[in-house]
């Protein structure tokens, strides 16, 4: 009664035994014969990625000794998650998208550069060129005051609007809303229901409420931003002892979106906005460039990005970048900064916001005459160009940035979806933030 | 008995007798070879389980960031924060309501099934395949189609009420349909587990009681009542405790349908456990959290076992 | 009186039918809607039948997530931990119900104990631990926590002890050493039992998302159950693909419960009548 399992056994083993040491060595790829190999993790969509190939392309056909392997890595929690993990099983990549609300758990596990290594370095990065990045980006890529990364590119906030729409509710298509109340009024008429049935068939503008503990609850703080200083507000002041978002401002800023939300019953918008714009379910959505390439497959869709209606205290968009930075475990740190410098020219900005419809960095690229004539045949991308200048950026958050940025997050979440009042949501919010500030506070400066 | 050949070895007829028995040991202990079997289990569990379960009593005591390399000790101080913490005390009342919910119903339709499933059906192996089929599916794969069957505009709910001329719903939005939408998609993936144990218990029970009540003139809601329930106390008290541990512990769920939102209302122990780890990597604050829900989870088993093992009946 | 039984039983029938439709009527919308284009899919009102039947759904689904890969990785971590568990389990399984020792008895209700911590505690240092040894990411993380079981070796021990010595004895009685004993006479007759085992942990594996959230951070490493769940993280949800993910990551567990649905009804009914 012997059952022979032994060989089967056996080659199980091996397979598990494979399996484990595949997976432990996920090491970085050698380099091949003679080329040096720059591993690179981003987080551009698929829409994207084509033009990323592109850009690839071209650095390496001017740098024939330097290869650069690009991959994909989910923005959000999984970048952080993943940044840090890879630091601590030594399998870090060279360059990494990073962003500046995690900064200072990388810069605690002392995984990357300081980015004046590289600038005062033999291959260095001119003065003139560092200041003729928008400033706001600058700001961003420091963390206390000390650079440690550098913008690849920007992308930032506009108005999404469908021309169709606007025509039948009798609005001026060739133009978005010019204020506050204007976006009000818009989204009220553009918000119908074409039945009577009781149910919206058409929404007029989505505000962007999301569960504040969900995946999304960052970006919906992201996309508040724009509001807060329109109205003059800001979020955290520089001593970082105190948060601002609690201030007038933001209580404006917060009572537009509770009331928009509750005016036109967003409550019962369920699908995504942008299956919703796409099906022309939607009229207005805030939007970013990223989304370029996506609205400009589908047939028959009527669409413009107008600038961001001016609110009461002046006109203004948030600016983001995807920065880059070179973590310390690079084997190849001369041939990574030789690649964030190359993203820095005028001309590959110009080629790159060209291809991917990312915005530039810098404002020189505006003397490049072939990246205007691109503008003035691409009106969409032209808005968000035109928008950099007078674009803001939040301040630096410089310790527990995710929790304050939750904080926030509930109190969007509670006055919209939770039609609570504004400023004693805000207040809640903004004691349990200073209460974290006060607490890190005795925190030694970088 | 073919002869030995690959054991060159002579066993002598003295040993034999005492290698049959293992009532007493002959002083012979087998702890060399008990060691060569348990060292794979003994060395993954203690690795994995005895030493976590000791070190996350440590680091509860601790506030870590996990990335720096300082941990500093703080004493009671993470407990003290999480029972000062309004939030821990919201997240404490989600799950219970999640309990409450999600318990009381899944027993009794349970039972329900299992008992109705004990009588002369056709087909009862598909039944039982239809009603057991969502236990078997990922809580991920389940409440992803859970989401889309909630889905306001075009889900299968609202349509479904749209017969009954109920207007839409937009289940995950507000914080009170929002727990409910939780709590069905909680029981009709469980119920099937329980209906197996209720069967189980119910054929246990033995045909002539049934038969000699119906003899007395017993109707069938009295023999339930008087013969069924009682019978199955220990299948029913066991499901019981099963069920409160499990919901207790619930995450897949409601990660994929909620988030823990909208407005933190369902958001539960494990998710908050999870948030407070992994997206803010307050390692020594979850760990403490970590250890209340232990605490929390084995306080009520103790309370059921103290409370209701009086009335559980053991047929003879 | 006849009459009655009768319609009582048509009754009971329509009610345990009706029922059992509701229970897989989210199956059925599930499966539905992955045939569907999206125009079909965004409709008000809902239609059952699908305009046109497409499968570009399935194609696109493992294409652009990849959810090939992801399958892949399910299958292999679940494939290896069972092996591994069952290996590991009859192990120690044995020396508890066969061997003497001091502390034996100690250390199995150490190991009763164990089952009744919930994973959650040991979730924050298992992380930790797996961090430090590098092995975040990997196979190994999803894989070597899961070889050994407090739970599967109580469920083998507890088979162990109802199969008579006789046939043990008249094997050692032959030479055969303790291993051979286990691999020879109690794991063939073990059948049902590592059959239980394995489909039981076969289905936690391939089902599991907190622990696999937890370690995986790349898109090659990750199981179908993050697949699933991350599918639908970002804002633009295509119902159609995620659908049929979906049922490819739900049809093969349906069907392995199909076949081996004896095993899981007496593992469960083993587990609840442990008195």
């Amino acid at each position: 009664m012997t059952t022979d399992r032994s060989p089967l056994l056996q080659r199980f083993s091996v397979l598990l035994l494979a399996a484990l040491i595949a997976g432990g060595c996920s090491g970085k790829d050698g380099d091949a014969g003679g080329k040096v190999t720059v591993a690179f993790w981003h987080s551009c969509v698929s829409s994207t990625v084509p033009a990323l190939n592109e850009l690839i392309a071209k650095f390496e056909e001017e740098h024939p000794g330097i290869r650069i392997k690009a991959q994909y890595v989910p923005t959000g929690d999984a970048l952080i998650q993943k940044l840090i993990t890879s630091v601590q099983s030594k399998t870090a990549p060279d360059i990494s998208w990073i962003h500046a609300n995690f900064l200072q758990s990388i810069i605690d596990a002392d995984a990357i550069y300081k980015m004046d290594d590289f600038i005062h370095s033999a291959d260095s990065l001119s003065a003139a060129d560092l200041a003729d990045i928008f400033p706001p980006l600058m700001e961003e890529a420091k963390w206390r005051g000390t650079l440690y990364s550098l913008p690849m590119e920007a992308t930032g906030i506009g108005l999404l609007y469908n021309k169709e729409l606007f025509r039948n509710a009798g609005l001026d298509p060739e133009r978005g809303p010019r204020d506050w109340a204007e976006l009000r009024a818009y989204a009220k008429k553009l918000t119908i229901d074409k039945n009577g049935d009781g149910k919206i068939d058409q929404f007029g503008f989505f505000v962007p409420a999301f569960p504040a503990s969900g995946p999304l609850g960052d970006w919906m703080v992201w996309q508040f931003y724009p509001f807060l200083f329109q109205a003059g507000g800001n979020n955290i002041n520089g001593e970082q002892t105190q948060v601002l978002y609690n201030s007038q401002a933001g209580v404006e800023a917060l009572t537009l979106w509770k009331e928009i939300y509750h005016e036109n019953k967003l409550s019962s918008f369920g699908i995504d906005y942008e299956p919703a714009f796409a099906s022309k379910q939607l009229a207005m959505a805030l939007d970013g460039p990223w989304n370029l390439p996506r609205w400009k497959q589908i047939p028959g869709l009527d669409w413009m990005v107008a600038p961001m209606p001016k609110g009461p205290a002046k006109q203004s968009t948030i600016v983001g970048g995807e920065y880059l930075a070179i973590f310390k475990q690079s084997a190849h740190p001369k041939e990574a900064w030789t690649f964030v410098k190359w993203m820095v020219r005028p001309d590959v900005q110009a080629l790159w916001s060209m291809k991917s419809g990312y915005l530039p960095i810098r404002h020189a690229v505006r003397l490049i005459k072939e990246y205007n004539d691109y503008l003035d045949a691409h009106p969409a991308l032209k808005t968000y160009v035109d928008q950099m200048d007078f674009a803001q950026v939040p301040n630096p958050i410089d310790y527990d940035a995710l929790k304050i940025s939750r904080h926030l997050a509930e109190a969007i979440e509670r006055a919209t979806v939770g039609n609570a009042d504004p400023r004693a949501v805000l207040e809640e919010s903004a004691a349990r933030s200073n209460a974290l500030l006060k607490a890190s506070s005795g925190k030694a400066t970088r | 008995m073919t002869a030995p050949a690959e054991t060159p070895r002579v066993i002598p007829p003295a040993e034999l007798p005492q290698k049959v028995s293992t009532k007493k040991p002959k002083g012979r202990s087998d702890l060399s070879s008990a060691l060569a079997f348990l060292s794979p289990t003994l060395i993954v569990l203690s690795a994995f389980v005895f030493f976590p379960v000791v070190f996350s009593f440590y680091l509860s005591f601790h506030s870590w960031n996990m990335f720096s390399s300082t941990e500093s000790f703080v004493g009671v101080g993470n407990y003290s924060s999480i029972v000062q913490n309004p939030e821990f005390w919201s997240v404490l009342k989600n799950t219970a309501v999640y309990t409450l919910g999600t318990v009381p119903l899944n027993m009794v339709i349970s039972l329900g099934i299992a008992y109705f499933l004990n009588k002369k059906l056709a087909g009862k192996k598909l039944l039982r395949t239809a009603f057991f089929a969502p236990v078997v599916m990922s809580s991920v794969a389940a409440a992803v189609i859970w989401r889309w069957v909630y889905e306001p505009s075009f889900g299968l709910l609202n349509y479904g009420l749209s017969w009954f001329g109920i207007p839409a719903v937009n289940w995950l939005n507000n914080p009170t349909s929002a727990m409910f939408a939780l709590i069905v998609m909680g029981v009709w993936k469980t119920f099937g587990f329980n209906m197996v144990l209720f069967s189980a218990g119910l054929q246990g029970i033995p045909e002539h009681y049934y038969e000699a009540a119906q003899i007395d003139g017993a109707g069938k809601w009295k023999q339930f009542w008087n013969i069924t329930v009682p019978l199955l106390s220990p299948t029913t008290f066991f499901v019981l405790v099963m069920s409160v541990i499990g919901s207790f512990q619930v995450f897949d769920t409601v990660y994929v349908l909620t988030s823990g939102g909208p407005l933190g209302s369902t958001k539960v122990l494990v998710f908050y456990l999870y948030e407070q780890a992994f997206k803010f990597f307050d390692m020594g604050y979850a760990s403490a959290v970590a250890y209340l829900l232990f605490a929390v989870v084995f306080i009520l088993t103790m309370l059921q076992m103290k409370y209701l093992r009086g009335s559980i009946h053991y047929s003879s | 009186m006849k009459q009655k039984k009768v319609i009582g039983s048509v009754v009971l029938h329509l009610a345990m039918y009706g029922l059992a439709l509701i229970t897989v009527a989210p199956f059925l919308w599930m499966l539905m809607t992955s045939f569907k284009t999206l125009p079909d899919i965004l409709t008000y009102p809902p239609v059952w039948w699908p305009k046109e039947f497409i499968v570009d759904n399935y194609v696109n689904a493992f294409s652009a997530a990849p959810f090939g890969r992801f399958y892949f990785n399910s299958v292999v971590i679940a494939v290896a931990v069972t092996i591994g568990q069952i290996i590991t389990c009859s192990m120690a399984a044995f020396a508890f119900a066969r061997l003497r020792f001091w502390g034996r008895d100690v250390l199995f209700y150490i190991f009763l104990g164990t089952m009744m911590i919930p994973g959650q505690v040991t979730m924050i240092p298992g992380f930790m631990m797996l961090y430090w040894l590098g092995w975040i990411d990997s196979y190994a993380a999803l894989i070597v926590p899961g070889l050994a079981s407090a739970f599967g070796t109580f469920l083998l021990r507890q088979f162990f002890l109802t199969i008579p010595r006789d046939l043990e004895d008249a094997a050692s009685i032959d030479g055969c050493g303790r291993f051979g004993l286990l691999w020879r006479i109690i794991l063939p007759l073990s059948k049902p039992a590592l059959a239980t085992l394995a489909v039981f942990t076969f289905m936690g594996v391939f089902n599991d998302f907190l622990w696999a959230l937890i370690v995986v951070n790349s898109e090659e490493m990750r199981t179908v159950q993050l697949g699933l769940a991350i599918f639908r993280d970002r804002y633009q949800t295509d119902w159609g693909q995620l659908m049929a993910a979906s049922v490819t990551a739900t049809l093969p567990i349906l069907l392995v419960f199909f076949v081996a649905q004896k095993y899981f009804i007496k593992g469960i009914t083993l587990s609840g009548l442990k008195d």
